[in-house]
């Protein structure tokens, strides 16, 4: 019974007609799936493998950008600090400056001022002086002529006289 | 501790009676009554596990219940017959000569055998073996009006081989196997065109659903088979191919694991269908081969002269034997795993003393079923694995055809092509 193996082995003789049908059927695989689903799935699939590839490239460089920026900006900062800095120590030297200046400016007219006040009171005092001993002389004339008028009358009331005018002087 | 055991009988039990139940709905036993003459109705395993992973005109269920499936018969002599199987009533009519035996279209050799149909009653198609040149040959015989009428077979392309040839007529009908094959070509239709519209809605985003299920099973193609194998330059070109000979192939094995209907068809496991794939490999390989990988088949660089008679028709051989042993190493691997899983299931039939011993069918439903379930696991992995190896040698032969030879890496090629699959893995790490 087991020496017909072979020739019942159906399996193993070829069918024309599932030849065929293999054939029809695989064809059929190839251009309805295979050509129909497989070839735009591997496209999608490679777009979407170069736009992820695009992407991280793009978040590297962007990255790389920022990072760049930040260096930038911490730099224009400090720049911008240190100019400020400048600026405010200029100014205030200036300001000093400026006061000190003023301040010299003020003295200056001060003392101006006064060298004037004191020349014009020296002046004044001269002419003063000046008026005085001008008064003085014409009072001295005065009494003078006052006394030798009086004189010739008494001695006593000369002398009196005399008293009376020094007095008044005084 | 006595939990545990009586656990274990209850499971050992259980699984006996759905065993038991299970091997009640088998086709086996009723196998042989189509053609049973008293005594034959003994069960025989080989022809039962022949019966069941060859190509059939209908899907056997139990006893006489089938789905009949399109008959398409041609006969020079006769032209076209078209039908469907249930017209022939499980061989007990005949039409136009034609008659059904076990579940396999026949054609009686007398042409004098009334046409139209003709009411053949029980029984009427038996085997009956006979001697021919020295060999003991199984020999369909019909009996009607007490006359025996010799059958033949559908023709087949073995030549004589393995017992087969060309007959009186060609059987195209759409066969459990064909039937089987449209089932699966439609379901890759349908399952990767929904891929495929959601790679176009989802276009910029993330997969989700069947999408992302079967993606990573595309890129692995990609990635492990089709790249590699073909190379950066030339893989887009075949990828289609390979991976419809892939998903084709893996779908027609899984498809043959279902144990019942719309499964259970040998499909892979059928000679003519992985011809048909490694004789498209070939010629898809062949008429891509460019200049050097003919060069290297007729007149292998860097070789005496004299060495070329014993080694350019080595290389020619190769041409027909790399798709051959494609064809046999999947047609042998997926007919034997059906042949064990079958041989374990007639365990029950055969510890059952054909149903005499009913301990002794317990006995096998136990055993067979826990062999068939471990077989079934590891029928899976080889469904995968076949699947795999066909397209990654398929992949390998066209790359080997297509690859662009730069002279700095002359002698590594030189190697690549005189050990084939070998060094083109060791290639691709």
């Amino acid at each position: 019974m087991y020496s017909i193996l072979l020739a019942d082995f159906n399996v193993l003789k070829p069918d024309p007609g599932l030849l065929f049908w293999t054939l029809v059927v695989f064809a059929f695989v190839y251009f309805f799936v295979g050509r129909a689903a497989f070839k735009p799935i591997q496209k999608a699939l490679k777009k979407r493998d170069t736009e992820i590839q695009e992407s991280i490239d793009e978040a590297k460089r962007v990255q790389a950008q920022m990072a760049q920026m930040k260096d930038d900006n911490a730099r224009l900062l400090a720049e911008a600090r240190e100019q400020s800095t400048r600026i405010i120590a200029e100014a205030e030297a200036y300001a000093k400056k400026r006061r000190e200046e003023a301040v010299e400016e003020a003295k200056e007219a001060a003392r101006k001022v006064s060298a004037d006040a004191q020349r014009d009171i020296a002046n004044l005092r001269d002419s003063a002086m000046a008026d005085l001993k001008k008064e003085v002389g014409a009072m001295a004339l005065d009494i003078a002529e006052k006394v030798v008028r009086k004189e010739l009358k008494s001695d006593a009331s000369q002398t009196a006289l005399v008293k009376e005018l020094v007095n008044n002087l005084n | 501790m006595k939990l545990t055991m009586r656990l274990l009988f209850l499971l050992i039990f259980g699984l006996t009676t759905t065993g038991v139940f299970a091997s009640g709905e088998q086709p086996e036993p009723t196998e042989q009554d189509s053609g049973a003459h008293g005594e034959e109705a003994t069960y025989d395993p080989v022809t039962t596990i022949m019966g069941h992973i060859s190509d059939a005109n209908e899907f056997h269920l139990w006893g006489h219940v089938s789905i009949p499936l399109p008959i398409i018969l041609y006969a020079p002599d006769q032209g076209f017959t078209f039908g469907l199987s249930s017209m022939f009533h499980h061989g007990e009519t005949a039409v136009d000569g034609y008659v059904l035996n076990h579940g396999r279209v026949n054609r009686v050799v007398d042409r004098s055998f009334p046409t139209g149909h003709v009411d053949l009653g029980e029984h009427a198609v038996h085997m009956s073996s006979h001697e021919v040149d020295g060999k003991e040959r199984d020999l369909g015989l019909l009996s009607y009006n007490g006359q025996e009428y010799e059958l033949e077979q559908p023709s087949t392309l073995d030549g004589g081989l393995v017992g087969g040839g060309i007959t009186s007529f060609y059987d195209f009908s759409i066969t459990k196997n064909v039937f089987t094959m449209l089932l699966a070509a439609f379901l890759l239709v349908l399952v990767w065109g929904s891929v495929r519209r959601s790679y176009e809605k989802n276009e910029g985003k993330a997969p989700s659903g069947l999408q992302s299920l079967l993606e990573p099973l595309f890129v692995f193609i990609r990635d492990e088979v089709t790249r590699p194998m073909i190379g950066e330059k030339h893989y887009e070109r075949f990828q289609p191919f390979i991976m419809s000979l892939f998903f084709f192939i893996l779908f027609c094995n899984l498809f043959g694991l279902i144990p019942i209907f719309p499964g259970s068809a040998n499909v892979t496991g059928n000679i003519a269908v992985t011809l048909c794939l490694a004789f498209l490999v070939f010629l898809v390989t062949n008429l891509n081969g460019n200049r050097h990988y003919w060069g290297h088949i007729f007149a292998m660089p860097g070789v005496p002269k004299w060495v070329l008679i014993i080694l350019t028709p080595v290389e020619l051989l190769g041409l027909i034997i790399k798709p051959f042993s494609l064809m046999i190493r999947l047609f042998a691997n997926i007919a034997a795993g059906h042949i064990i899983i079958l041989s374990l299931i007639g365990l029950i039939f055969l510890f059952g003393n054909n149903g005499e011993s009913v301990a002794g069918a317990g006995m096998g439903a136990v055993v067979g079923t826990a062999f068939t379930a471990f077989m079934n696991l590891i029928e899976l992995l080889v469904a995968f694995l076949q699947a795999f190896i066909f397209s990654i040698l398929a992949a390998s032969y066209i790359g080997a055809a297509v690859e662009d030879h730069e002279h700095h890496g002359h002698e590594h090629h030189d190697e690549e092509e005189a050990h084939g699959y070998a060094a083109a893995v060791k290639h691709q790490h």
